[in-house]
């Protein structure tokens, strides 16, 4: 039987390391290396190589570790009521957007400046307690949820835009700034900030940073790693970094990019400078409906053919039209087995062009309605359809589960196809809505947790379409990243000396590992169990968490 | 075949001895070289060529690392697609740069400031560590959140992490239609106008500005083109002239980047795009909408990078520098750390590239 | 399980919102009711975005989905203390979270469902109780509250700012117009606060509604339309409220009264909610559906009736440049209670008055009826950062002339930060039908 637990020595297995050694200088700290003279410079430490060991083998035990001191440090730092305790108030913090996974943290802190994230950050260094990063809580993979020995670091009283710059087209923010509020704040300066995920109305820029998130109109202008310059880290240990900068090349190793999308287990994001794009003069959006899936499939295949990059292309099946429509309102087609929503922008006369292009494409590929957006209203509208297809699902259904695997787009009917079947052998719905221009996929299969068994064939359910997306040659998240949820999926997709990379990197960031342990890479023995519980078949996807 | 040219390169690796991994040899006179480099011995990745797959209309061509762009462009070409990035080719034989090469350097071309640089095309790649294991990361799709992102990562590297062995970008289709517009201008109104319509949402693929000259390259559909050209004025430029004047600037063949004096380096800096005029003694050529600034100077590595620090900028010592230990701007100490702990998790025996990027790497 | 150390715990497989309700509660019609709302909620934390509380707060328990949470506990058989109890004191029923949420929690009843558990476990103590129990007395009656406040407006120029600030100057009801002229007729909500402190709101409305071919009537006997007790936690008194109006109504929508008009988005939503309020009782609950549905708000009324309107406004010369500078601040209870977005605006705009753009224009001002005594920080707070956007800096040439709201509450609330005049916006259509503007 599995157990998530090292050895009960707990705390003892990760000694203190001085400050001054931490991270590998000093000199008899040095392991010996083969090569010649000059191999002082290479720093090479012990202390990374144990963390490593032990992270990369084993899933840590935080449990020994004794509290008062740490409380009583954290009150002095945190303002009045910004130290969380008793259960009462700790339980709604207990997970994300991704409700099936939760754990009632130890605490809670809500800081209210950079500086009190470092002294936080430096207090539960020095205690080996662990701290997870919490945004706006809107993660779709437990990235957020809570560690049972940890605090949770909310970021959400950080949330003042610093400064937007029309002339430079940049926006600092705090990292608890909500996506839609920086295209707010820079709409009178004819500027927004690109990348625009669903839940861009609520979600934090820290967490899209900590997830590199993707939105509809990423197709054309990119996910967050592309529109992020620099990002203001307080690491594990409470020491500030800067990466990135406000020009566009920084020197060095790219580490803005390795820190976007680390699902905050690299470093704190204390602040944000994004690029700003110059709202497009005018956009239009073609809604398509198509009689069967797999000509609407083939037809976002044949539009990228056709040399056009559209700024958004996105597919909603039947299923998933009819939960918005009676919501929204959007006018979508229920009676479509699938509906696409196409989007140009540029000039007038750019988009009169481009949208002419697409209906020809579209038409050809048997589309059995085409309208086109007649107003900026209609076209958000079309828009506000899709963005709020997730929790619609809650007016249909009682649960859902969301899925992010990204697939080649000639795949995308293949694997509609094969979710029909799915659906048919375990007995569940799913609605599909995909960002199809990219190929991420978010199948949202339809469940009751109410009913005995259901929850179980729905994690089998989705373990198999994961599964499938990496047998397509994709991924199994697109977006939302691995978090907690897709701990196991990893092991599909990455061998252990990869893994083993992935654990060398976290131990360069946070020797201890201390900042969201348990997430977005599996231990070697987590993988090595996994694989065994493949071989014996038909157990669950995490048989150490007790089921209510 | 392939396999065995990969079994080559584990040998070599194996033997744990110092190793310049190399492609067309392009980029030679780039980046630092400590006095052990000569030392290191050659890993040749040109054996290794050829692309693995490319779907057009997947919009991601994965390539072996020892292919010449040159080879990669023409495929690319026949289906009316491009490199978004331009990755420059320098050297005496513009065929001789290979992906892997230009993956290693990170280096982008004109339209960096509009598109994005070449790390932002990179979708995924194998690679191989320190140790001779093969690892692969990231994938041939646009979108892709498993795992740390290594394949960025690589970009930039410059060969210290590990050998590139196959890379994965995504591709765009060529733009409909491009024109080029040269205005008679002074550095300073240049700058402005460069950043006030970087904030409009015009087509503008390339800009640059030298000796009086600001010259614009417009690229999309046809009638953004032409409205574009018509609302920024300036004199066309002949298509054929445009292609090579833009070409030049992206090889560093632009006869700017030629040697000065015995003693100048070519500097390039990376800076705000707002950045106002630099005090550099001598011209500037202005790239990227003035956020990438280039000069020739005498003045020691220590006063311009100084320069750099004081308008939040990066400075490289790009070309002809006299002494080439330390090309690159230092970083705080806090970075260097992670640097220094980077190397290790790839390159436990230090092995790659020792001192290309930073002599402490 | 085997486990050593301590146990990693993870509650896992029942998402969110399959709840395990308590034996106290399960089996209720309250608790179906509350285990169905809870059950639609999805997590996903959208609402938190408009949150008046969670923007200016920050913290999970004080958004909506931390409250539902928390009532969730509740409900679950946990028992609350005065942490939960705060939480949901600071939430300020405005109900943006309902116009945001894609999957249709029904938040404020799942509120009303828990504050009424949490104030029944947890007594309210000292200043907090006397408060609580002074408001429900004496705001309900307009007599007692009328009296209170012309003796507060005669003695204006003597008190403190504090207070001051809650006193409106004294204004009249204006001339009105003879009830018996026009064979259409609507019933007016008497009210309690809004007619002593501002008389001239029914006032303009009654003119303005003349002009359209309707009279106004009031009903002698009817009142409070019973929200105010309602919201402190004193529903059975609230039912009677509801059953003395119904009441009085009955006789003049026999005699064919079309319609009731509000003029407060308050007592709006109120008063259209009696037919739920008064679902189980038998006596009333057909009466209390009727008047529910013939219950509209006064920018329905003049919608309906646009046309009629357009045609006299066009004849008149228009508004000049300065005072036809304004901003509309749209109550919670009208644009998330009544879900009338756009509605009045419009009417305005057709009026030929000027509308500044509101940055989130969703926020709730913070009066939210008797919160702005008993969350006076917040309260402040939130008025603050609504002025600011109502009004832009000072130095604007565009700054406005007058605010205009919906519901008496806010227009006090918003008066009393500001030199700036703030009126309901049928005044100002009243002004301009009278050739003032
Ligand atoms: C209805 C719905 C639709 C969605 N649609 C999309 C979509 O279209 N595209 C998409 O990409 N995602 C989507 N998501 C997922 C989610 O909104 C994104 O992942 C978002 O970026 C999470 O932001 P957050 O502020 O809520 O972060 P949280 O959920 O609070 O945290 C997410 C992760 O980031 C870490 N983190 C948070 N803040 C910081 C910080 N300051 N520093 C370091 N680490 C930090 C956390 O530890 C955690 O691992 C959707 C979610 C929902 C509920
Ligand atoms: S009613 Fe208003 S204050 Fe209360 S939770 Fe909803 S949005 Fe927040
Ligand atoms: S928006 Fe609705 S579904 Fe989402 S968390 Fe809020 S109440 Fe629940």
């Amino acid at each position: 039987m599995m157990s998530i637990q090292t050895p009960a020595e707990g705390a003892d297995t990760f000694p203190l390391p001085s400050r001054e050694s931490d991270r590998g200088r000093g000199g008899e700290n040095q392991t010996n290396s083969p090569v010649g003279a000059d191999d002082t410079l290479l720093c090479v430490t012990t202390d990374i190589d144990t963390a490593l060991a032990h992270s990369a083998e084993q899933d840590q035990n935080f449990a020994s570790i004794h509290h008062a001191t740490l409380f009583s440090r954290l009150k002095k730092i945190l303002p009045q009521g910004a130290l969380l305790q008793v259960k009462e108030d700790l339980a709604p913090y207990e997970c994300d957007g991704l409700s099936a996974y939760r754990r009632i943290p130890l605490a809670v802190a809500l800081p209210e400046d950079e500086a009190q994230v470092v002294a936080v950050m430096k207090a539960c260094y020095e205690a080996g307690v662990p701290v997870v990063a919490r945004g706006a809580g809107t993660g779709l993979s437990g990235g957020a949820m809570p560690h049972e020995q940890g605090l949770v670091l909310s970021l959400a009283k950080l949330k003042r835009i610093v400064r937007i710059d029309k002339y430079s087209r940049t926006a600092v923010v705090q990292p608890g700034v909500r996506n839609l509020a920086i295209s707010e704040a820079a709409a009178p300066f004819g500027l927004y900030y690109a990348p625009d995920p669903s839940s861009q109305i609520a979600c934090s820029i820290g967490g899209n940073v900590a997830e590199n998130s993707g939105g509809v109109h990423c197709l054309k202008y990119g996910l967050t790693v592309h529109n992020v310059l620099r990002v203001r880290v307080v690491l594990a240990d409470g020491d500030v970094v800067t990466l990135g900068s406000e020009a566009l090349d920084s020197a060095g190793l790219d580490l803005l990019a390795l820190f976007i999308g680390s699902e905050g287990l690299l470093g704190i994001a204390t602040e944000v400078t994004v690029k700003l794009t110059p709202k497009p003069q005018f956009a239009q959006c073609i809604l398509a409906s198509f009689d069967d899936v797999r000509r609407a499939g083939d037809a976002v295949a044949a539009v990228i053919a056709a040399g056009i990059i559209p700024a958004g292309l996105e597919m909603m099946d039947q299923p998933a039209t009819r939960a918005v429509e009676p919501f929204v309102k959007a006018g979508y087609d229920i009676n479509a087995a699938a509906i696409l929503l196409c989007e140009s922008d540029g000039t007038k006369e750019e988009v009169g062009d481009e949208i002419a292009r697409m209906k020809a494409v579209l038409e050809g590929c048997g589309a059995t309605e085409i309208r086109v957006s007649q107003s900026e209203a209609e076209r958000i509208l079309f828009w506000a359809g899709r963005k709020a297809a997730f929790p619609a699902a809650g007016r249909v259904s009682p649960d859902y589960y969301c899925m992010d695997g990204t697939i080649p787009k000639r795949r995308l009917a293949d694997m509609l196809i094969a979710i029909t079947e799915l659906e048919k052998k375990y007995g569940l719905r799913c609605m599909n809505v995909f960002h199809a221009g990219d190929g991420n996929l978010h199948p949202l299969i339809l469940y009751d947790a109410n009913v005995p068994g259901e929850l179980e064939r729905t994690e089998a359910f989705g373990a198999e379409i994961l599964k499938l997306s990496v047998d397509f040659g994709g991924t199994i998240t697109g977006e939302h990243g691995v978090g907690f949820e897709k701990i196991n999926a990893m092991c599909e997709q990455f061998a252990s000396d990869e893994l083993r990379i992935f654990h060398g990197i976290k131990a360069a960031w946070d020797a201890r590992g201390l900042l969201n342990p348990g997430k977005a890479v599996p231990s070697l023995h987590r993988c090595a169990e996994f694989g065994r519980m493949h071989v014996h078949g038909g157990q669950t996807a995490f048989p150490e968490i007790e089921r209510l | 075949m392939s396999s065995t040219t990969i079994d080559e390169f584990r040998q070599q690796i194996l033997q744990r001895q110092p190793l310049r991994i190399r492609g067309g040899g392009s980029k030679d006179f780039y980046g630092s070289v400590p006095s052990s480099m000569q030392e290191s011995n050659l890993l040749d990745t040109r054996m290794h060529s050829g692309i693995v797959s490319y779907d057009p209309s997947e919009l991601v061509v994965t390539v072996k690392a020892g292919t010449t762009l040159q080879a990669l462009e023409l495929v690319l070409a026949t289906r009316r697609q491009f490199l978004p990035f331009e990755p420059p080719r320098f050297g005496d034989d513009l065929s001789a740069a290979t992906i892997g090469g230009a993956v290693a350097a990170g280096l982008s071309g004109p339209r960096r400031a509009t598109v994005g640089a070449l790390r932002d095309f990179v979708l995924g790649l194998r690679l191989m560590d320190g140790v001779g294991r093969e690892l692969k990361f990231g994938g041939e799709v646009m979108k892709n959140v498993a795992g740390y992102d290594v394949s960025r990562l690589m970009a930039g590297s410059m060969g210290c992490l590990g050998l590139i062995l196959d890379v994965s970008l995504k591709v765009l289709p060529m733009p409909m239609h491009e024109a080029t517009i040269g205005l008679a201008l002074d550095q300073q109104p240049a700058l402005e106008l460069m950043n006030q319509w970087g904030g409009e949402p015009l087509p503008i693929s390339a800009t640059c500005w030298a000796d009086g000259l600001l010259m614009i390259r417009l690229s999309g559909a046809e009638p953004a083109v032409r409205t574009a050209q018509q609302r920024l004025g300036g004199d066309l430029v002949e298509a054929d002239q445009a292609a090579q004047f833009w070409a030049s600037l992206r090889d560093g063949q632009h006869a700017f980047f030629a040697q000065t004096s015995p003693h100048a380096t070519l500097w390039r800096l990376s800076v705000p795009s707002v950045t106002p005029p630099l005090e550099v003694g001598g011209s500037s050529l202005i790239e990227w909408g003035g956020a990438q600034r280039w000069f020739h100077s005498e003045a020691s590595a220590e006063e311009v990078q100084t320069l750099a620090h004081r308008c939040g900028a990066t400075a490289t010592a790009f070309r002809y520098a006299p002494d080439r230990t330390q090309v690159f701007s230092p970083f705080a100490p806090g970075v260097l750390k992670l640097h220094q702990s980077l190397k290790h998790a790839f390159d436990p025996h230090g092995i790659f590239g020792r001192g290309r990027l930073y002599p402490e790497i | 399980m085997e486990y050593s150390g301590a146990v990693a715990f993870i509650r896992k497989s029942d998402p969110l919102m399959e709840t395990h309700l308590a034996d106290f509660i399960r089996d209720t019609s309250t608790g179906k009711e509350a285990e169905a709302i809870l059950r639609t909620c999805v997590h996903c934390g959208f609402c938190t975005a408009t949150c008046p509380t969670y923007q200016l707060l920050g913290d999970e328990l004080d958004g909506p989905r931390g409250r539902i949470y928390l009532i969730k506990q509740v409900l679950e058989g946990e028992t609350p203390t005065q942490k939960t109890q705060l939480h949901l004191d600071r939430c300020l029923t405005c109900r943006s979270c309902e116009t945001t949420c894609p999957s249709g929690v029904k938040y404020a009843r799942l509120l009303d469902i828990g504050r009424e558990i949490v104030d029944a476990k947890v007594p309210r103590v000292g200043v907090d109780a006397a408060l609580r129990a002074g408001m429900r007395n004496v705001l309900p009656r307009a007599g007692v509250f009328g009296t209170a406040m012309k003796l507060g407006q005669m003695v204006r120029p003597l008190l403190p700012r504090a207070i001051k600030a809650k006193v409106p100057p004294l204004t009249s009801a204006g001339p009105l117009p003879d009830t018996a002229t026009h064979s259409r007729k609507m019933i007016a909500l008497a009210g309690c606060v809004q007619p002593s402190m501002y008389p001239n709101i029914n006032g303009a409305a009654a003119r303005v509604l003349d002009r359209l071919g309707i009279s106004m009537l009031h009903a002698g006997s009817a009142g409070c339309c019973g929200a105010v007790r309602f919201h402190l936690g004193d529903p059975e008194a609230a039912r009677d409220d509801a059953r003395r109006n119904i009441d009085a109504w009955w006789p003049l929508l026999e005699a064919g009264a079309e319609a009731l008009v509000m003029t407060a988005s308050a007592c709006g939503v109120q008063v259209r909610d009696y037919g739920h309020l008064l679902q189980d009782d038998p006596d009333y609950q057909h009466k209390a559906a009727r008047v529910a549905r013939l219950t509209r708000d006064i920018s329905e009324i003049l919608t309906a009736e646009s046309a009629r309107l357009q045609a006299i406004l066009t004849d008149l010369p228009p508004p000049d440049a300065a005072s036809k500078q304004m901003a509309f601040h749209s109550p919670c209870t009208l644009q998330h209670g009544l879900q009338l977005r756009g509605v009045a605006e419009k009417l305005l705009t057709a009026a030929g008055f000027a509308l500044t753009p509101i940055a989130d224009s969703h926020l709730c001002c913070g009066s939210a009826g008797t919160y702005s005594v008993l969350q006076a920080e917040i309260s402040q707070r939130l008025r603050d950062n609504k002025l600011a956007a109502l009004l832009g800096p000072v130095t604007s040439s565009r700054r406005p002339r007058t605010i205009a709201s919906a519901n008496v509450g806010c227009i006090s609330h918003l008066a009393g930060g500001t030199e700036v005049e703030v009126r309901h916006w049928v005044e100002l259509i009243d002004r301009r039908l009278t050739g003032q503007v």
